[in-house]
Protein backbone atom coordinates (compact mmCIF):
# COMPACT_ATOMS: atom_id res chain seq x y z
CA UNK A 1 0.00 0.00 0.00
CA UNK A 2 1.36 3.12 -1.14
CA UNK A 3 2.18 6.25 1.51
CA UNK A 4 -0.63 8.08 0.11
CA UNK A 5 -2.99 5.54 0.72
CA UNK A 6 -1.85 4.57 3.88
CA UNK A 7 -2.90 8.47 5.21
CA UNK A 8 -6.54 7.80 3.69
CA UNK A 9 -6.94 4.71 5.13
CA UNK A 10 -5.92 6.10 8.79
CA UNK A 11 -7.89 9.55 8.47
CA UNK A 12 -11.37 6.87 7.07
CA UNK A 13 -10.75 4.91 10.51
CA UNK A 14 -10.47 7.71 12.23
CA UNK A 15 -13.05 9.93 10.71
CA UNK A 16 -15.38 6.62 11.60
CA UNK A 17 -14.74 6.18 15.18
CA UNK A 18 -14.73 9.76 15.73
CA UNK A 19 -18.47 9.91 13.99
CA UNK A 20 -19.21 6.47 16.08
CA UNK A 21 -18.61 8.59 19.35
CA UNK A 22 -20.18 11.95 18.18
CA UNK A 23 -22.94 10.65 17.32
CA UNK A 24 -23.63 8.37 20.39
CA UNK A 25 -23.46 11.12 22.16
CA UNK A 26 -25.61 13.10 20.25
CA UNK A 27 -28.27 10.42 20.31
CA UNK A 28 -27.93 10.57 24.16
CA UNK A 29 -28.10 13.77 25.03
CA UNK A 30 -31.53 14.12 22.46
CA UNK A 31 -33.74 16.40 24.36
CA UNK A 32 -36.89 16.19 22.17
CA UNK A 33 -40.37 13.95 22.49
CA UNK A 34 -43.08 13.61 20.27
CA UNK A 35 -46.13 15.44 21.24
CA UNK A 36 -49.55 14.05 19.91
CA UNK A 37 -52.60 16.90 19.87
CA UNK A 38 -50.63 20.14 20.38
CA UNK A 39 -49.72 21.18 16.46
CA UNK A 40 -51.62 23.81 14.78
CA UNK A 41 -53.44 22.92 11.41
CA UNK A 42 -50.83 21.47 9.19
CA UNK A 43 -48.04 22.59 11.67
CA UNK A 44 -47.22 18.91 12.40
CA UNK A 45 -43.76 17.33 12.18
CA UNK A 46 -45.87 13.82 10.99
CA UNK A 47 -48.08 11.33 11.23
CA UNK A 48 -51.39 13.36 10.46
CA UNK A 49 -53.17 10.52 9.61
CA UNK A 50 -53.75 7.78 6.40
CA UNK A 51 -53.38 8.82 2.80
CA UNK A 52 -51.63 11.71 4.09
CA UNK A 53 -47.85 13.41 2.60
CA UNK A 54 -47.18 13.83 6.49
CA UNK A 55 -45.39 16.52 7.83
CA UNK A 56 -47.37 19.68 7.41
CA UNK A 57 -50.57 17.94 6.60
CA UNK A 58 -52.85 17.60 9.37
CA UNK A 59 -56.10 19.42 8.70
CA UNK A 60 -57.78 20.75 11.70
CA UNK A 61 -55.96 22.15 14.93
CA UNK A 62 -54.70 20.34 17.84
CA UNK A 63 -55.62 17.14 15.41
CA UNK A 64 -55.05 13.94 17.76
CA UNK A 65 -53.00 11.65 15.52
CA UNK A 66 -50.47 14.41 14.43
CA UNK A 67 -47.31 14.85 16.36
CA UNK A 68 -44.95 17.93 16.86
CA UNK A 69 -41.62 17.71 18.72
CA UNK A 70 -41.28 19.35 21.85
CA UNK A 71 -38.90 19.95 24.39
CA UNK A 72 -38.33 16.62 26.63
CA UNK A 73 -40.92 16.82 29.70
CA UNK A 74 -43.04 19.17 28.42
CA UNK A 75 -45.51 17.63 26.23
CA UNK A 76 -48.32 16.04 28.68
CA UNK A 77 -48.56 19.46 30.34
CA UNK A 78 -49.47 21.42 27.20
CA UNK A 79 -53.09 22.66 27.44
CA UNK A 80 -54.61 23.63 24.50
CA UNK A 81 -57.80 24.35 23.39
CA UNK A 82 -58.91 20.44 22.83
CA UNK A 83 -57.33 19.01 25.80
CA UNK A 84 -53.65 18.22 27.03
CA UNK A 85 -50.59 17.19 25.04
CA UNK A 86 -49.90 13.31 25.35
CA UNK A 87 -47.14 10.86 24.05
CA UNK A 88 -49.63 8.50 22.68
CA UNK A 89 -51.72 9.40 19.62
CA UNK A 90 -54.69 10.40 21.04
CA UNK A 91 -58.27 9.43 18.99
CA UNK A 92 -59.94 12.22 17.44
CA UNK B 1 -68.25 5.00 -20.92
CA UNK B 2 -68.06 2.86 -23.97
CA UNK B 3 -66.03 4.91 -26.75
CA UNK B 4 -67.95 5.17 -30.17
CA UNK B 5 -66.00 4.86 -33.42
CA UNK B 6 -64.85 8.46 -33.87
CA UNK B 7 -63.09 8.88 -30.10
CA UNK B 8 -60.68 10.68 -30.43
CA UNK B 9 -58.51 9.97 -27.38
CA UNK B 10 -55.91 12.50 -28.04
CA UNK B 11 -58.51 15.26 -29.18
CA UNK B 12 -60.23 14.25 -25.59
CA UNK B 13 -56.55 14.85 -23.46
CA UNK B 14 -56.03 18.17 -25.29
CA UNK B 15 -59.43 19.32 -24.63
CA UNK B 16 -59.25 17.91 -21.42
CA UNK B 17 -55.87 20.57 -21.00
CA UNK B 18 -57.74 23.92 -22.96
CA UNK B 19 -60.95 25.37 -22.43
CA UNK B 20 -60.45 27.30 -25.51
CA UNK B 21 -60.77 23.81 -28.09
CA UNK B 22 -64.15 22.32 -28.58
CA UNK B 23 -65.64 19.68 -26.67
CA UNK B 24 -64.45 16.37 -28.17
CA UNK B 25 -66.47 14.24 -30.27
CA UNK B 26 -68.17 11.29 -29.04
CA UNK B 27 -69.27 12.14 -26.26
CA UNK B 28 -73.08 11.88 -24.89
CA UNK B 29 -74.67 13.01 -21.74
CA UNK B 30 -77.72 10.91 -20.32
CA UNK B 31 -81.17 11.98 -19.41
CA UNK B 32 -80.82 15.22 -22.06
CA UNK B 33 -78.13 16.57 -20.10
CA UNK B 34 -75.19 18.77 -22.63
CA UNK B 35 -72.09 17.07 -23.11
CA UNK B 36 -70.41 20.67 -23.31
CA UNK B 37 -71.27 21.47 -19.66
CA UNK B 38 -70.88 17.75 -18.15
CA UNK B 39 -67.38 17.70 -20.06
CA UNK B 40 -66.70 21.22 -18.89
CA UNK B 41 -67.14 19.90 -15.00
CA UNK B 42 -65.15 16.68 -15.68
CA UNK B 43 -61.66 19.51 -16.89
CA UNK B 44 -62.42 20.94 -13.70
CA UNK B 45 -62.47 18.17 -11.01
CA UNK B 46 -59.02 16.65 -13.37
CA UNK B 47 -57.34 19.94 -12.57
CA UNK B 48 -58.41 20.54 -8.80
CA UNK B 49 -57.65 16.93 -7.97
CA UNK B 50 -53.89 17.69 -9.83
CA UNK B 51 -53.57 21.21 -8.18
CA UNK B 52 -54.40 19.70 -4.65
CA UNK B 53 -52.38 16.97 -5.19
CA UNK B 54 -49.20 19.14 -5.60
CA UNK B 55 -50.14 21.74 -3.24
CA UNK B 56 -50.52 19.08 -0.15
CA UNK B 57 -47.27 17.26 -1.66
CA UNK B 58 -44.87 21.05 -2.08
CA UNK B 59 -46.56 22.41 1.43
CA UNK B 60 -43.80 24.63 2.09
CA UNK B 61 -43.86 26.13 -1.55
CA UNK B 62 -47.12 26.88 -1.18
CA UNK B 63 -46.32 28.72 2.20
CA UNK B 64 -43.36 30.47 0.56
CA UNK B 65 -45.62 32.19 -2.46
CA UNK B 66 -48.61 31.77 -0.96
CA UNK B 67 -52.06 30.04 -1.60
CA UNK B 68 -53.22 31.97 -4.70
CA UNK B 69 -50.02 32.08 -6.64
CA UNK B 70 -48.96 28.61 -5.81
CA UNK B 71 -52.19 27.57 -7.19
CA UNK B 72 -52.00 29.51 -10.14
CA UNK B 73 -48.40 27.89 -10.82
CA UNK B 74 -49.94 24.61 -10.28
CA UNK B 75 -52.33 24.61 -12.83
CA UNK B 76 -50.06 25.55 -15.66
CA UNK B 77 -48.11 22.69 -14.67
CA UNK B 78 -50.78 20.54 -14.94
CA UNK B 79 -51.69 22.23 -18.48
CA UNK B 80 -47.97 21.43 -19.37
CA UNK B 81 -47.78 17.82 -17.96
CA UNK B 82 -50.25 15.66 -17.06
CA UNK B 83 -49.12 12.52 -14.37
CA UNK B 84 -47.32 9.49 -16.57
CA UNK B 85 -48.21 6.83 -14.06
CA UNK B 86 -51.00 6.05 -12.08
CA UNK B 87 -49.33 6.54 -9.10
CA UNK B 88 -50.32 10.06 -7.84
CA UNK B 89 -47.15 10.27 -5.53
CA UNK B 90 -45.02 10.49 -8.66
CA UNK B 91 -46.60 13.00 -9.75
CA UNK B 92 -44.57 16.11 -9.43
CA UNK B 93 -41.30 14.64 -10.19
CA UNK B 94 -40.29 17.56 -12.49
CA UNK B 95 -42.25 20.21 -10.39
CA UNK B 96 -39.06 21.61 -9.59
CA UNK B 97 -37.67 22.21 -12.92
CA UNK B 98 -40.65 23.17 -14.08
CA UNK B 99 -40.44 26.20 -10.95
CA UNK B 100 -37.41 27.12 -12.09
CA UNK B 101 -38.09 28.38 -15.54
CA UNK B 102 -41.52 29.97 -14.34
CA UNK B 103 -41.09 33.41 -14.95
CA UNK B 104 -43.27 34.79 -12.43
CA UNK B 105 -41.55 32.93 -9.89
CA UNK B 106 -37.70 34.18 -10.27
CA UNK B 107 -38.27 36.47 -7.24
CA UNK B 108 -38.40 33.77 -4.94
CA UNK B 109 -34.82 32.37 -6.09
CA UNK B 110 -34.83 29.38 -3.82
CA UNK B 111 -38.06 28.12 -4.46
CA UNK B 112 -37.42 25.55 -7.53
CA UNK B 113 -34.56 23.76 -4.64
CA UNK B 114 -37.30 23.78 -1.85
CA UNK B 115 -39.78 21.99 -4.27
CA UNK B 116 -36.83 19.40 -4.91
CA UNK B 117 -36.62 19.18 -1.24
CA UNK B 118 -40.28 18.53 -0.58
CA UNK B 119 -40.38 15.69 -3.68
CA UNK B 120 -37.29 14.09 -2.00
CA UNK B 121 -39.53 13.84 1.01
CA UNK B 122 -42.35 12.58 -0.48
CA UNK B 123 -40.32 9.71 -2.19
CA UNK B 124 -38.73 8.83 1.46
CA UNK B 125 -42.32 8.73 2.31
CA UNK B 126 -43.09 6.32 0.09
CA UNK B 127 -39.95 4.49 -0.04
CA UNK B 128 -39.51 0.68 1.01
CA UNK B 129 -38.81 0.06 4.54
CA UNK B 130 -36.02 -1.67 5.38
CA UNK B 131 -33.83 -1.82 8.94
CA UNK B 132 -31.00 1.06 8.70
CA UNK B 133 -27.39 -0.59 10.85
CA UNK B 134 -27.66 0.40 14.52
CA UNK B 135 -24.84 2.16 16.30
CA UNK B 136 -23.17 -1.25 17.75
CA UNK B 137 -23.11 -2.61 14.67
CA UNK B 138 -21.16 0.73 12.66
CA UNK B 139 -18.98 0.09 15.73
CA UNK B 140 -18.12 -2.93 15.31
CA UNK B 141 -16.96 -2.54 11.98
CA UNK B 142 -13.17 -2.90 11.14
CA UNK B 143 -12.23 0.66 10.74
CA UNK B 144 -8.55 0.24 9.55
CA UNK B 145 -10.76 -1.48 6.01
CA UNK B 146 -13.08 1.03 5.11
CA UNK B 147 -11.43 3.20 2.63
CA UNK B 148 -11.97 0.45 0.06
CA UNK B 149 -15.28 -0.77 1.53
CA UNK B 150 -18.37 0.22 -0.05
CA UNK B 151 -21.80 1.13 0.97
CA UNK B 152 -25.84 0.64 1.08
CA UNK B 153 -27.98 3.38 1.48
CA UNK B 154 -31.08 3.12 3.02
CA UNK B 155 -33.44 2.83 0.17
CA UNK B 156 -35.47 6.03 1.70
CA UNK B 157 -32.08 8.16 1.57
CA UNK B 158 -32.10 11.34 -0.67
CA UNK B 159 -29.79 14.57 -1.02
CA UNK B 160 -30.88 17.79 -2.37
CA UNK B 161 -27.78 20.59 -2.95
CA UNK B 162 -28.31 24.49 -3.05
CA UNK B 163 -26.44 27.48 -2.99
CA UNK B 164 -29.26 28.89 -0.55
CA UNK B 165 -30.45 27.23 3.20
CA UNK B 166 -33.07 25.21 2.20
CA UNK B 167 -33.00 22.82 5.20
CA UNK B 168 -33.38 26.14 7.07
CA UNK B 169 -36.44 27.64 5.58
CA UNK B 170 -38.11 24.48 5.29
CA UNK B 171 -38.00 23.93 8.72
CA UNK B 172 -38.77 27.58 9.43
CA UNK B 173 -41.91 26.72 7.32
CA UNK B 174 -43.02 23.00 9.15
CA UNK B 175 -42.76 24.52 12.55
CA UNK B 176 -44.10 27.49 14.26
CA UNK B 177 -40.94 28.94 15.25
CA UNK B 178 -40.49 32.94 14.50
CA UNK B 179 -37.28 32.77 14.29
CA UNK B 180 -35.47 35.99 12.95
CA UNK B 181 -34.52 36.62 9.84
CA UNK B 182 -33.02 33.92 7.67
CA UNK B 183 -29.69 35.01 5.98
CA UNK B 184 -29.53 33.80 2.19
CA UNK B 185 -25.87 33.78 1.89
CA UNK B 186 -25.09 30.75 2.53
CA UNK B 187 -26.14 27.20 0.66
CA UNK B 188 -27.10 24.26 2.55
CA UNK B 189 -26.76 20.66 1.18
CA UNK B 190 -29.88 18.41 2.46
CA UNK B 191 -30.15 14.93 3.42
CA UNK B 192 -33.82 13.07 3.56
CA UNK B 193 -33.93 9.72 5.59
CA UNK B 194 -36.74 7.65 6.92
CA UNK B 195 -34.75 4.69 8.62
CA UNK B 196 -38.17 4.18 10.74
CA UNK B 197 -41.59 5.61 10.61
CA UNK B 198 -39.92 9.38 11.05
CA UNK B 199 -38.73 11.31 8.22
CA UNK B 200 -35.31 13.30 8.99
CA UNK B 201 -34.64 16.28 7.21
CA UNK B 202 -31.03 17.26 7.80
CA UNK B 203 -28.33 19.47 6.53
CA UNK B 204 -24.66 17.95 5.44
CA UNK B 205 -21.30 19.72 5.91
CA UNK B 206 -20.72 20.96 2.44
CA UNK B 207 -19.17 18.05 0.10
CA UNK B 208 -21.60 15.76 1.99
CA UNK B 209 -23.82 15.02 -0.87
CA UNK B 210 -21.35 14.74 -3.26
CA UNK B 211 -19.75 11.96 -0.47
CA UNK B 212 -23.34 10.25 -0.75
CA UNK B 213 -24.08 10.89 -4.21
CA UNK B 214 -20.45 8.43 -5.07
CA UNK B 215 -21.59 6.11 -2.44
CA UNK B 216 -24.47 5.56 -4.47
CA UNK B 217 -23.22 5.20 -7.54
CA UNK B 218 -21.51 2.12 -5.59
CA UNK B 219 -17.96 3.79 -5.24
CA UNK B 220 -15.37 2.77 -2.14
CA UNK B 221 -15.24 5.08 0.60
CA UNK B 222 -11.91 6.36 -0.14
CA UNK B 223 -13.35 7.59 -3.69
CA UNK B 224 -16.18 9.41 -2.54
CA UNK B 225 -14.14 11.10 -0.05
CA UNK B 226 -11.94 12.03 -2.63
CA UNK B 227 -14.74 12.99 -4.70
CA UNK B 228 -16.50 15.41 -1.70
CA UNK B 229 -12.86 16.85 -1.36
CA UNK B 230 -12.31 17.24 -4.67
CA UNK B 231 -15.13 19.70 -4.81
CA UNK B 232 -14.74 21.15 -1.74
CA UNK B 233 -11.37 21.16 -0.60
CA UNK B 234 -12.86 21.72 3.29
CA UNK B 235 -14.78 18.57 3.34
CA UNK B 236 -15.34 17.37 7.14
CA UNK B 237 -15.48 13.44 6.83
CA UNK B 238 -16.12 12.98 10.64
CA UNK B 239 -18.87 15.48 10.67
CA UNK B 240 -20.80 14.22 7.48
CA UNK B 241 -20.54 10.28 8.74
CA UNK B 242 -21.95 11.79 11.59
CA UNK B 243 -24.58 13.18 10.40
CA UNK B 244 -25.28 9.91 7.97
CA UNK B 245 -25.40 8.27 11.31
CA UNK B 246 -27.58 9.94 13.37
CA UNK B 247 -29.65 9.91 10.14
CA UNK B 248 -29.53 6.54 9.96
CA UNK B 249 -29.03 6.27 6.64
CA UNK B 250 -26.84 3.17 6.58
CA UNK B 251 -28.41 0.07 5.21
CA UNK B 252 -25.10 -2.20 4.54
CA UNK B 253 -21.49 -1.78 4.55
CA UNK B 254 -19.37 -4.42 2.59
CA UNK B 255 -15.96 -5.06 3.72
CA UNK B 256 -13.83 -6.43 0.76
CA UNK B 257 -11.47 -8.85 1.80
Amino acid sequence: MSDKKLRAAFAIAGAFAAACSLAETAQAAKSEEKCFGVSLKGKNDCAAGPGTSCAGTSKTDYQGGAWKYVPKGTCTSIVTPKGKGSLEPIAD
Amino acid sequence: MTASVDFDQGAFVRALLDPELPTPNGLEARRGLQPERRFAVYRNNVCVGLVDALAERFPVCRQLVGDEFFRAMARCYVRDLLPRTPMLFDYGNDFADFVSSFEPAREVPYLADVAQLEYAVGQSYHAENAAPLSMDALRALPFDRLAGATAELHPSTHVVASQYPIVSIWRRHMSDDDAAQLELDHGEEALVVRPHLTINVTALPVGGSAFVRALERGEAFGQAVDAASGLTPEFDLTACLQALFLAEAFLAVNVSH
